[in-house]
C-alpha cells in the first residue's frame, strides 16, 4: 500500500473524529454565547472591542468546518480552517501558560480553572489534532463522503 | 488520484479562497443568528468583563506532619513560626524563628537567601513550618512558597499553632 493510499485511508476517521469534535465544542460555545466571551476574556490577548466578536463567530466557523468534515464536503477547506484554528488556539494557549495563568482552556463547555486547567499537556493535545487536520488536509480523497460522490458523477457524466 | 495538496500552488489558492469563503458565509450567519437571539451579544463589549483567574503562587511541595507526631528530638529539625511577630513574642516553639507570612507579597529574596543560609548553618534535615492554624493556614503557604522557592524537605504542621497548644502557654 502506498503513503498516498494509507493517508488517504487514515483521514476519514481522522476527519469524522475532528468534525464531531469541533461541532461538540462549538455547540456548547453557541449556546452560551456569554460565557464563551468571558473564556476569550481570560486569555487577555484580544482588545474588548474584539472578545465579542470573537466570541460570536469563531463557534459558528468550527461548527460549520465540523459539519463539513463530517459530511465530508469540500473537505479541503474545511480541514485548512480547523488547522488555522488549532494554530491560533495553540499560540493562544502557551502565552497563557507563559504567563502563568491559572485558567480553563474554554475549548468546551466553559469550566473553571480548577476543573479543566491548562497545562503543557492541553499544548500537546491539540498539536496532535493539528497533526490530525494536516492528514486530512494533504490525505483526503474524498473516500466516504460528498466529495467523493461528486467526483464519481463526474467521471460517470 | 489528485496530488497532495501541497503540490499544486493553484489547487493551493483555491483551497485557501474556499476556506477563505466558508469562514466569512459563517461569520456573517453567526452575526445574523446573534442580531435576532434574545441572549445575543452587542458587537462591542461595553465594559471590561469580570474575568476571576487566580494569581501563580510559586508553591512547592510539602508534607502535612501531624502536631503529635511533631518529634522534635528525633533528627535535626529548622523550625518556623509563620504567625505574626506579636503570635511569635507571646508563645513559640523553642528554637523555632519567626518568619511571618505575608499574604499579598512574596517573601523578600535577600531575607529567603538568609533563611537559607541559616537553615544550611543548622545542618538540618528537615524544615517544619507552623502558622495560625486557621484555613487557609499561612504555615502550610509559607512552607509551599519556601519549598517552591529551593528549599528542600519542607513540612508544614497540620493545624498550626493551634494544633501545638501554643495558645495555652499565653
Amino acid at each position: 500500500m502506498s503513503l498516498a493510499v494509507a493517508a488517504s485511508r487514515l483521514a476519514v476517521p481522522a476527519r469524522w473524529y475532528l468534525g464531531v469534535l469541533f461541532v461538540g465544542a462549538a455547540w456548547h460555545k453557541i449556546a452560551s454565547p456569554e460565557s464563551f466571551a468571558v473564556d476569550v476574556a481570560t486569555y487577555d490577548i484580544l482588545p474588548l472591542g474584539l472578545v465579542n466578536l470573537m466570541a460570536i463567530t469563531l463557534p459558528w466557523i468550527e461548527i460549520v468546518a465540523g459539519l463539513m468534515l463530517l459530511l465530508g464536503w469540500r473537505t479541503r477547506p474545511a480541514s485548512l480552517l480547523i488547522a488555522g484554528m488549532m494554530l491560533v488556539f495553540i499560540v493562544a494557549l502557551a502565552i497563557a501558560l507563559a504567563r502563568g495563568l491559572d485558567m480553563s482552556c474554554g475549548c468546551f463547555a466553559s469550566q473553571g480553572a480548577a476543573e479543566d486547567p491548562i497545562s503543557y499537556l492541553t499544548v500537546l493535545r491539540d498539536l496532535a489534532w493539528l497533526a490530525l487536520s494536516v492528514l486530512v488536509l494533504v490525505g483526503d480523497r474524498g473516500l466516504v463522503g460528498l466529495d467523493g460522490l461528486r467526483r464519481t458523477r463526474r467521471v460517470h457524466a | 488520484m489528485a496530488r497532495p495538496v501541497g503540490c499544486d500552488v493553484k489547487v493551493l489558492g483555491r483551497v485557501v479562497a474556499e476556506a477563505t469563503l466558508v469562514a466569512g458565509t459563517s461569520a456573517a450567519l453567526a452575526l445574523a443568528v446573534n442580531s435576532v437571539r434574545s441572549d445575543g451579544l452587542p458587537l462591542v463589549a461595553r465594559t471590561a468583563y469580570e474575568v476571576l483567574v487566580p494569581c501563580p503562587e510559586p508553591g512547592g511541595e510539602v508534607t502535612p506532619v501531624e502536631a503529635g507526631e511533631l518529634n522534635l528530638t528525633s533528627g535535626r529539625t529548622f523550625l518556623i513560626d509563620a504567625r505574626a511577630s506579636d503570635e511569635h513574642g507571646t508563645a513559640h516553639l523553642p528554637g523555632a524563628i519567626n518568619v511571618p507570612y505575608d499574604w499579598l507579597e512574596p517573601l523578600p529574596e535577600p531575607e529567603l537567601r538568609a533563611l537559607a543560609r541559616s537553615i544550611a548553618a543548622s545542618r538540618a534535615t528537615r524544615v517544619v513550618v507552623y502558622g495560625d492554624g486557621e484555613r487557609p493556614d499561612s504555615g502550610e503557604h509559607l512552607g509551599r512558597e519556601i519549598s517552591g522557592r529551593g528549599i528542600k524537605n519542607v513540612e508544614f504542621v497540620r493545624g498550626g499553632a493551634p494544633a501545638l497548644r501554643l495558645g495555652d502557654r499565653r
